[in-house]
């Protein structure tokens, strides 16, 4: 779920979403801005014509004493929070609403008003020495701070709903898109794992970009299964080609070995013949198999497949021939149990088979074989182990070439592609190859993926 | 046994025909898919024997349309191709058994045997029985001639295989399949030495051979 939420957070139409939201409030945060310097300057204006206007008013008064009446008349009626009068007369004495005094932390602002003796807030002042006293006036700039007050209250209130309508937008559009883009990514998981019957079907209500995509998905996976049809038509129509007459030779051949009077040196023609044949055979087998596994429609067969009982059986069924060879073959049964690993329980049977072979084949009497089986955190290892001569460093790579072999196996049975078909299996299987010199001989090492759970 | 053989290839299909002739059955020989279905729907057959690749109408199909129209003959499948692939195909198609050119008639006429007699679901005995010899399925017990002869698992399976289907050749590639469920052909003697094996405890200390070995074939125990 957390990466599903992660994938949903790095989603297209969620950037998109919030990368204009950030534009939008940007513009819409310098516009306020702006007026808001603008009105708050005219607003000072406004407030310092008032004050030169009081300021004028008073200096229409013809004496001290008339002064002090004034500002003391026009005291009572005026709040010392709006605007505040101070006049100390000649001899001292004080008339106005408040006293406008000065300390260390700057002017301070004591009201004549009972109970609330310190007014604070901005205020914007004049002072003037007038009648021999000094007038201060000053007017409150409490409505330029209800102003800003409004300002935030304008700009929450807009930005607001559209922060929550954008984000929730894109957050539907990004489910919806991470919706489509899942479903397209099941169908490329399901073709790459062998079903080229997997569609992405109808798409209407898809965003355009998307039902274009999933189209082309389509598309491409009508052409891959039409190919893959192809292909297999070609390759049963050469099979059938090819072993119709090698059924008839095996007809003459077998007709012949009927007859009694062939002789010992015919007799032997006759066996060498009928090897020959089969050995063609199982090339042609093992190429018809090579292909087809190469275009990975085995995948769509894969179930679980218990590889311990798989080595038993086929530890079991090689251990007489072992016995033959005067060697040994065994299988180490694993300490822990080794989970199921997703494959074709036959293919995985004809690789165990063809490296068992291999090692019985080219090493000599007395050689210990093993089947290992052991399993990690993300793997499953399938290793057959020799204490024979092992494969020269310099020729491991050549080995899993096809119908390559070593000089000093050209002797012995095989026809060269049981390593290739190995790799071949472990290629559909997902698996990696490893040929190594291990303590105590040389090993053939499958390192097959611990799969979770298998693809449907 | 009434066999009908449907093969395209003329050495392939006198080949077989003379073989099954031989071993006394009647056997039909067509040579494409619309000849193989007038002659399957017009008479009655214990096995049918189809190329999958034929003329006209093709193996696959015939079969198909055999089973849709409920004629439930068991077929063995002849091809060209031997992917698991292609016997899963094959059996899902109708068809009961799968055998991969090029063949020995042995194999063939093995196969041909078990798919006319094959076991029915009522056969469920708990003991089998074969000349002197007794098989307790329950037990796990094998007696002959009163002797208790203790077997190993493998050999048991093998041995109540060929009891349970009784005069009828077991081929190798049968018994691996049946008993080690290996489809493909493992170069070993694993299928000889389990044979032999079980000779030596259940015939040798007996004076008559129960387990007999079909040149060419394979091995059968006759009741």
């Amino acid at each position: 779920m957390s990466v599903r939420r992660a994938f949903l957070l790095r989603s297209m139409p969620l950037r998109l979403a919030a990368a204009l939201l950030l534009l939008f409030s940007v513009v819409s945060l310098l516009g306020l801005l702006t007026s808001y310097v603008y009105t708050q300057r005219s607003f000072e204006q406004t407030l310092r014509a008032d004050l030169s206007q009081d300021m004028a008013g008073f200096r229409a008064a013809p004496s001290a004493a008339a002064l002090a009446a004034l500002v003391e008349a026009e005291a009572r009626s005026t709040d010392p929070e709006r605007v505040v009068l101070s006049y100390f007369a000649p001899n001292g004495q004080h008339f106005g609403n408040a006293v406008v005094g000065r300390d260390a932390d700057g002017y301070r602002i004591l009201s004549h008003l009972p109970g609330n003796p310190e007014v604070t807030g901005r205020y914007l002042a004049l002072t003037t020495s007038l009648r021999g006293g000094q007038l201060t006036i000053a007017r409150g700039l409490a409505q330029i701070d209800v102003l800003r007050d409004v300002f935030v209250n304008i700009l929450v209130l807009s930005l607001l709903p559209t922060i929550l309508l954008v984000l929730s937008g894109g957050f539907i559009l990004a489910r919806r898109g991470a919706r489509h883009v899942a479903v397209i990514s099941s169908v490329l998981d399901q073709l790459t794992s062998g079903n080229l019957q997997a569609r992405v079907g109808d798409v209407t209500g898809w965003s355009d970009d998307l039902a274009r995509i999933a189209a082309k998905v389509d598309q491409m996976a009508r052409s891959q299964e039409d190919t893959v049809a192809s292909l297999r038509q070609v390759s049963s129509d050469i099979a059938h080609d090819l072993k119709t007459p090698i059924q008839r030779v095996a007809v003459h051949l077998d007709d012949l070995s009927q007859s009694d009077d062939l002789k010992g040196p015919e007799r032997a023609q006759l066996d060498k013949a009928l090897t020959e044949l089969d050995g063609i055979v199982s090339i042609f087998h093992s190429l018809l198999q090579l292909a087809q596994i190469e275009s990975g429609s085995p995948r769509a067969r894969f179930a679980p497949v218990d590889l311990t009982a798989l080595c038993q059986t086929l530890c079991e069924v090689y251990e007489p021939s072992a016995a033959e060879r005067e060697q040994t073959l065994t299988f180490a049964t694993p300490d822990d149990p080794v989970p199921p690993i997703v494959g074709d329980r036959n293919l995985l049977g004809q690789v165990l088979a063809n490296l068992i072979e291999n090692a019985l084949n080219h090493t000599p009497k007395g050689t210990r074989i093993t089947i290992a089986l052991s399993s990690g955190e993300n793997h499953v290892d399938l290793s057959v182990i020799d204490t024979g001569p092992g494969v020269p460093e310099a020729e491991r790579e050549l080995v899993l070439r096809r119908l390559y072999r070593l000089d000093r196996s050209r002797t012995t049975p095989g026809n060269g592609l049981g390593l290739s078909l190995v790799a071949g299996i472990a290629q559909v299987h997902g698996a990696t190859l490893h040929l190594e010199d291990v303590q105590g001989g040389f090993g053939v090492r499958l390192r097959f993926p611990r799969e979770t759970a298998p693809i449907t | 046994m009434r066999l009908l053989v449907v093969e395209d290839d003329a050495t392939t299909g006198a080949y077989i025909t003379r073989g099954l002739r031989e071993e006394g059955h009647s056997v039909d020989l067509v040579t494409n898919g619309r000849e193989a279905l007038i002659q399957a729907t017009s008479g009655t057959y214990d096995v049918l024997v189809v190329d999958r690749m034929l003329p006209e109408i093709d193996g696959m199909t015939l079969v198909k349309t055999l089973r849709g129209a409920g004629n439930h003959a068991p077929i063995l499948f002849l091809t060209s191709l031997g992917s698991v692939e292609d016997r899963i195909s094959g059996l899902n198609a109708g068809g009961d058994d799968y055998l991969v050119k090029p063949f020995a008639f042995g194999e063939l006429s093995a196969r041909v045997a078990a798919l006319a007699r094959r076991p029915h679901a009522a056969e469920q005995e708990s003991v089998l029985r074969a000349g002197s010899l007794e098989m307790d399925l329950i037990a796990r017990r094998v007696t002959r001639e009163g002797q208790q002869i203790d077997l190993l698992p493998r050999e048991f399976a093998i041995l109540e295989l060929l009891i349970r289907r009784k005069g009828r050749v077991q081929t190798r590639t049968m018994l691996l399949e049946s008993i080690w469920d290996i489809s493909f052909d493992p170069m070993t003697n694993v299928v000889e030495t389990h044979i032999s094996r079980l000779r030596a405890k259940v015939d040798k200390p007996f004076e008559s051979e129960l387990i007999k070995t079909v040149r060419g074939a394979g091995y059968r125990i006759d009741s």
